[in-house]
């Protein structure tokens, strides 16, 4: 057990149990701005596993300067390819979260309920 | 040739340009937008011409390095193909939605062109991430145009979108990752050894799983549905046919990665979503819903084909493009037609019924839905389930079969409301030019790619490609005035019978049967001469039906049998639906027929692995090796020929069909299911099913068939319904005589065909020819008509006489042979049976001679004329063939006798002259004839002679009748006439089968309301759908164990 | 009740899936081929010190057009969503603290240059665009809570934001035309490693994308707090 104990390993552990958390408020929580957050907290989530899968051990952040020199760099970077997806991810997650904001507001003001049982109009 | 980044570039730069615009700039932001979609879709047609005609794809490379270093795009036919798709309908959908785009603001616009660059991306990119990140900007897309339709209902539909859409991209996101970790590259091409490493199924699991969700699988749709519901129709459109199609492609794309057994379940769980979604779409009120879920149902089926790839192999391009073309014109077709009428209440579609045009698109886009011929779907299933029952996967042909017969229950049923409902004032529908160039462009598109189609699969001239061009050209000159389309169908049909004659020379079936269809149409078609105006919409649909017919009497192939047994299908719904109470006859009509279809679809994917493709009329297939292909086929026959328990369509669908329509579809297209019956028999040996002998089976069902048919009968006051249920009896007596399966009882079956054609072909008009003087069609009402139409009465009597088998007309011929084959076969039962429904058949004739003709005039029917002249010339030429048999049957018989195969048992008819001769007894027809010519001859002048001393009383007069008739309907005998009959047999009539069918049918409705209840209408509990759903397509991938 | 129980259990179960991420993957002890050609080949064909922004910008860089595409649907469908008419109807905001308001106009010009700064420098320090961007956002953020009745001038930021969005879309197409590729960045010249004009097309990239994307956000802000001076 214990070799799975590794600083990498409590990261993609941190982040699926946000993951986790996030999904489960997402699909209980009844006021719909919580569902938001809580979709907020899965993307974090995501995020965290994503940055946490590309960690190397012992070794620096992927950016070249005096103290890395030029020769060798590939024994001395992480994986710069996750960190530069999560930057993507990141900023889709804020899209995403902000279009869904402005529905909520726009739901609010046709109905003046945030309960997201309370928009069924359209079903079976 | 441009490069394809540029349908990129060309979107991108277009959207950031719009949003600069101002409210002046409104007005030209629309043709902006044109212009700029105009370019993507140039690019993608340049490359697509460029491809066809043999050029070389072309990988996009980005930012100067090669994967996996960079993403790439990919260009090759099938990107092309869909690219081009994409661009032009999107361009398409501009000019349809031109009015919206007007008014909305510039934001919209960007929003729309962005949607379709995004899916432009999805289709072409090679890597995975990419294809997470282009598949954010198509959902958000997406979001952001369901605010494009004015309703709230939009709103919150976009909000569950949104959720589900979070939930299915994070499990992308993270899969690709993991598959990242396992594999190093996110390239889709280089990542194929993800599922071997160790842990990497889990990755690939992630991925599988938020790709087909996308998909809106069943059960977990709920936000898709709602999607469809709230979304404007061109709106809608797209969705269902540019987004589903993308993702389609995005599974295929990945195909390579996904172990086989992997597909197969994801195939599996396609056609279910295929078959659940159309089956709930039959309790849909709301007709955008009901668009939704049927986009749905299609998608899966998309899924199922694309799963297939690789079990498919050659013929998977042909379904695919089949299944694709079909969704793209049809089902765009429908919404745009949707947008037209702007309702989503079934009541107020007959509003089409204005726009003839549009009533035909409509009309062309259901059945092209449906998969009916001659449009690509019909083609494609075809193929499809071939394939599937090459692999012996029964159980996903009845699934897809099931679900095809739900969704032809749904769209006709449709169908039916728009040429039937009420039409009111103040429709709220929107009939802008530029609304309904864009359906007719799909319209055009439809019968485009059904040529392609045909043209591809090679038919056989004369016997398939010039009836379907008939058919075309009725379609176009349907303004003409209907006399003279009268004329030129039945000039068509005459040199049509001219140009076949030859090829079918020698083969006597062939010619029996394509006589009865050709010239059975061509009488038929007398009447029509009457008729006044134009006549819109009944003879393209007659030329489908006769035509659909003369395209059974000689296919190459079963798919050419099937075809045409479809289009007689479609022709003859159609023609019955004319009638003014026709729909819901019409509709069961539709749903019988379309079932028994099926059934046949799927005996002919099992014959297709015993014997190819060959017409099964063409082979022998050897005894007791394909009972269930009899049983199927047989059951299919006997539902188009009405036997018992499958029969209920019978009544309802001939006597609600117009007066003149009737004859054609009851005399001459009941003899389709003969037909199959006969060339059923001849080609296979005796079956055994379970350890039954099915002929046996068949005895029994005819002759009970023979007794329900005739007693039903004797109970109907509506003259057509008498008439339909006789039919039934008929089919009954036909039945029995295949089932004897010896050589007498083949010649029964087919001199009988021939002449219950005749006669109730010749009994039809002519009820028909009375219904159309005296106006009504109860017997009660009429009486008495001897005396105004004398003719009519003399063919009836004929008819009667030759319907019930009396001496000398030619009935009593299969009578007497018909009881010689019963005893020479030892069946005791069943005969007695069969003669006890001869006597119950007099019954119902009497009373309806009686009735009509016999009796007291009605004050009303005093001015009825005799029948009109282009009723009765069919008439007499029916009746002189009858008395040409009656005195000469073996000018008819001996030919008949040759088509019977050496290898039937028992023996034949001996024929020394007119002298008949059996083992059991003997029979003169020409002998009888004079006798009873001379009886009737003498009787008649002794009744002449003295009758000259006669003294003529009017009608009232006392001598009539010992009570004081006021009125003439208290002395109408006829009416209720067999009271007492009913009280004492009543029980043996009581409407079993109708009572099983429609306990049935309201068994199915009830659980699918129940099932509907699914979707709550919460965002939330979709959601969660999602997740159950992934649960259970991880148990059925991986049977439970971890990966 | 019960559907809680049963969504704890579909999650426990997702975790236990998720898990054989860390269970079954093998420690790395080297760069696979992919980030170790980065690695080694950066310097010399995007002449970038910092990595990442040489995957974003030039290796990936189709990514983060789609990326930036995906700001510009929000910001657009959360302006056209929220468009309301009558905006100044009854606006009776609390006004901000004097401390709020002071510091504010204090902050505003230097968050703007920290984030200039960001953006600019993308290539060779951790940062750029998008973080410029939000950074940028922030300063705008600040401006709108110290002045919750103040109106900004949305019309120059959309127009920024546009033509930002053109220039990108240009550059890449340049890339095509010259035939190195879309969004390849040695359109411009490599230059020397390290030095703010390096790298060729990629500062101009980030700046253009930092722009961008700060005044996206700025504009989402300001949309949303429109919405909520109606109340």
């Amino acid at each position: 057990m214990e070799q799975y104990l590794t600083l990498q390993n409590i990261g993609i552990a941190t982040g699926f149990a946000l993951i986790l958390i996030g999904l489960y408020g997402g699909l209980t929580n009844k006021n719909i701005l919580r569902i938001i957050v809580s979709f907020t907290i899965f993307n974090s989530g995501l995020n965290i596993v994503i940055v946490a899968l590309a960690y190397l051990k012992g070794r620096v952040a992927p950016i070249i300067d005096d103290t890395t020199g030029l020769d060798n760099l590939s024994q001395k970077f992480v994986d710069p390819v996750p960190q530069a997806l999560v930057l993507t991810a990141i900023v889709i997650g804020l899209g995403v979260t902000g279009v869904m904001l402005a529905y909520a507001l726009k739901m609010y003001q046709n109905k003046q309920t945030l309960n997201i049982n309370d928009f069924k109009e359209t079903k079976w | 040739m441009v490069n394809p980044v540029h349908i990129v570039s060309i979107g991108l730069a277009a959207a950031f340009l719009m949003s600069l615009a101002g409210k002046r700039q409104q007005n030209i932001l629309a043709y902006f937008l044109m212009i700029a979609v105009g370019a993507m879709s140039f690019i993608s047609l340049q490359w697509l011409m460029e491809i066809y005609s043999g050029g070389a794809g072309r990988e996009v490379f980005t930012a100067g390095f090669k994967p996996p270093f960079a993403i790439n795009l990919r260009m090759t036919m099938d990107e092309a193909v869909l690219t081009s798709i994409i661009n032009i309908f999107g361009l398409f959908s501009i000019i349809y939605l031109f009015d919206t785009f007007k008014k909305a603001n510039n934001h919209l616009l960007s929003i729309f062109i962005i949607y379709l660059m995004g899916l432009n991306v999805m289709v072409m990119t090679r890597d995975l991430f990419n294809l997470f990140v282009f598949l954010e900007i198509v959902a958000i897309a997406t979001a952001g145009m369901m605010i494009m339709s004015s309703d709230k209902k939009g709103i919150s539909a976009g909000f569950k979108f949104l959720i589900a859409s979070s939930v299915i991209s994070g499990l992308l996101l993270l899969g690709t990752l993991f598959g990242y970790t396992y594999t190093g590259t996110l390239n889709i091409d280089m990542m194929q050894a993800l599922p071997l490493i160790k842990g990497g199924a889990v990755a690939l699991f992630l991925i599988v799983v938020a790709l087909v969700l996308e998909t809106k699988p069943f059960p977990a749709n709920g936000w898709a549905l709602d999607l469809y519901t709230s979304a404007n129709h061109g709106v809608g459109a797209m969705l269902s046919v540019l987004s589903a199609p993308a993702i389609m492609f995005v599974v295929y794309k990945m195909l390579p990665v996904i172990p086989q057994d992997w597909q197969l379940v994801i195939s599996f769980f396609g056609i279910i979503t295929f078959a659940a979604s159309n089956y709930l779409a039959i309790r849909q009120e709301n007709i955008r819903r009901m668009l939704g879920y049927s986009s749905v149902a299609q998608g899966g089926l998309l899924l199922a084909t694309v799963g297939l790839a690789d079990y498919l192999g050659g013929s998977f391009y042909f379904v695919a493009l089949g299944f694709l073309l079909t969704n793209l014109f049809a089902k765009a077709g429908l919404f745009w037609l949707g947008g037209i009428v702007n309702s989503d209440n079934m009541n107020k579609w007959g509003i089409l019924r204005k726009k003839p045009v549009l009533l035909l698109l409509f009309g062309i886009f259901a059945a092209a839905l449906a998969g009916l011929p001659p449009f690509p779907a019909f083609f494609a299933k075809w193929e499809l389930v071939m394939q599937l029952g090459a692999g012996e996967g029964w159980g996903w042909i009845a699934i897809m079969l099931i679900g095809s017969l739900f969704e032809i229950a749904f769209l006709f049923k449709w169908v039916g409301r728009v040429f039937k409902a009420e039409n009111e004032e103040n429709a709220p529908a929107n009939f802008a030019m530029h609304k309904q160039i864009p359906a007719l462009l799909l319209g055009a598109g439809i019968i485009a790619a059904s040529y392609f189609f045909i043209d591809y699969l090679n038919f056989n001239l004369t016997f398939v490609l010039i009836p379907l061009l008939a058919i075309a050209a009725f379609f176009v000159i349907d303004y003409a005035p209907a006399f003279i389309k009268n004329i030129l169908l039945i000039g068509a049909l005459s040199f049509y019978g001219y140009m076949i004659y030859p090829e079918l020379q020698g083969d006597i079936m062939k010619l029996v049967f394509a006589g009865i269809f050709l010239i059975g149409g061509v009488l038929t078609l007398f009447p029509g001469f009457s008729a006044k105006g134009a006549r819109k919409g009944f003879y393209p649909f007659a030329a489908m039906t006769i035509f659909g017919l003369l395209m059974l009497v000689n296919p190459a192939d079963n798919l050419t049998f099937f075809m045409g047994w479809e289009l007689m299908a479609l022709g003859s719904f159609i023609l019955i639906l004319r009638g003014k109470m026709a729909e819901k006859p019409a509709f069961r009509y539709m749903l019988f027929s379309a079932g028994g279809a099926y059934v046949m679809m799927a005996a002919f994917a099992m014959l297709n692995n015993i014997s190819g493709a060959e017409f099964f009329g063409n082979i022998n297939i050897p005894a007791n090796t394909a009972g269930i292909i009899f049983a199927l086929l047989a059951i299919a026959f006997m539902l188009k020929a009405a036997a018992i328990g499958l029969h209920i369509w019978l009544p309802g669908a001939y006597a609600e069909a117009e007066d003149d329509a009737t004859p054609l579809v009851s005399g001459v297209l009941i003899n389709s299911g003969v037909l199959g019956l006969v060339l059923l028999v001849t080609s296979f040996g005796p079956q055994t099913l379970f350890g039954y002998d099915i002929l046996h089976i068949m005895g029994w069902i005819g002759a009970i068939t023979a007794i329900g048919g005739n007693m039903l009968a004797i109970y109907e006051e509506d003259m057509k319904r008498l008439i339909a249920y006789s039919s039934v009896g008929a089919m009954g007596y036909i039945i029995f005589a295949l089932a004897i399966n010896t050589k007498l009882g083949l010649l029964i079956a087919l001199y009988y065909t021939i002449l219950h054609f005749i006669y109730k072909t010749m009994l039809f008009i002519s009820a028909a020819g009375v219904m159309h003087r005296t106006k009504t069609r109860n017997m009660y009402e009429m009486g008495g008509l001897i005396k105004s139409m004398p003719l009519s009465f003399i063919v009836v009597l004929i008819g009667i006489i030759t319907l019930a088998g009396m001496p000398p007309l030619a009935g009593f011929a299969g009578k007497w042979m018909f009881y010689n084959a019963i005893i020479l076969k030892e069946w005791y039962i069943q005969g007695a049976m069969i003669f006890f429904s001869g006597i119950v058949a007099f019954l119902y004739l009497y009373k309806l001679i009686s009735s009509v003709f016999l009796g007291q005039l009605k004050d009303n029917h005093r001015k009825v004329k005799e029948a009109p002249f282009y009723y009765i010339i069919p008439q007499l030429i029916l009746v002189m063939a009858i008395m040409v048999l009656s005195v000469q049957p073996q000018w008819l018989m001996q030919p008949l006798s040759t088509i019977i195969p050496a290898s039937f048992a028992g023996e034949a008819l001996q024929w020394d002259g007119n002298l008949a001769t059996l083992s059991t007894g003997y029979w003169n027809a020409f002998t009888i004839m004079s006798v009873v010519m001379a009886m009737f001859g003498i009787l008649f002048l002794w009744l002449v002679y003295h009758s000259r001393k006669a003294q003529k009383v009017k009608q009232f007069n006392i001598v009539f009748a010992a009570e004081k008739p006021f009125r003439p309907e208290t002395t109408h005998v006829s009416y209720n006439i067999f009271a007492a009959y009913k009280k004492a047999l009543g029980w043996m009539v009581t409407p079993l089968a109708t009572r099983f069918w429609e306990r049935l049918s309201d068994i199915f409705t009830a659980i699918a309301d129940k099932f509907r209840t699914w979707y709550t209408g919460n965002g939330q509990t979709y959601a969660l759908h999602l997740l159950i759903y992934a649960f259970i397509l991880y148990i059925a991938i991986s049977g439970g164990k971890l990966l | 009740m019960y559907k809680n129980i049963l969504i704890l259990a579909l999650l426990v179960g997702l975790g236990i899936l998720l898990s054989t991420a860390i269970t079954d993957r093998e420690e790395n002890t080297s760069l696979p081929e992919l980030p170790a050609y980065y690695a080694d080949n950066t310097a010399k064909e995007v002449g970038a010190a910092n990595m990442v922004t040489a995957v974003i910008v030039t290796y990936r860089g189709f990514d983060t057009l789609g990326e930036v595409t995906i700001l510009f649907v929000s910001a657009a469908l959360i302006a056209m969503f929220l468009k309301t008419g009558n905006r100044r109807k009854n606006r009776n905001p609390r006004p901000s603290s004097v401390i709020l308001s002071t510091a504010q106009k204090l902050l505003f010009p230097l968050i703007i240059l920290f984030g200039a700064y960001v953006f600019a420098n993308g290539h060779l320090t951790p940062g750029g665009g998008f973080q410029g961007g939000a950074i940028i956002a922030t300063a705008f953020l600040l401006w709108l809570m110290a002045n919750p009745e103040g109106e900004m001038r949305h019309g120059i930021l959309s127009s920024l934001e546009a033509f930002s969005g053109t220039f990108y879309v240009i550059i890449g197409v340049v890339g095509v035309i010259l035939g190195v590729g879309f969004l390849n960045n040695s359109i411009l010249p490599l230059g020397e490693l390290g030095r703010l004009f390096s790298a060729g097309a990629i500062p101009v990239i980030y700046s253009l994308i930092g722009l961008k994307v700060g005044a996206e956000l700025s504009n989402i802000l300001h949309h949303l707090n429109e919405v909520q001076n109606e109340e």
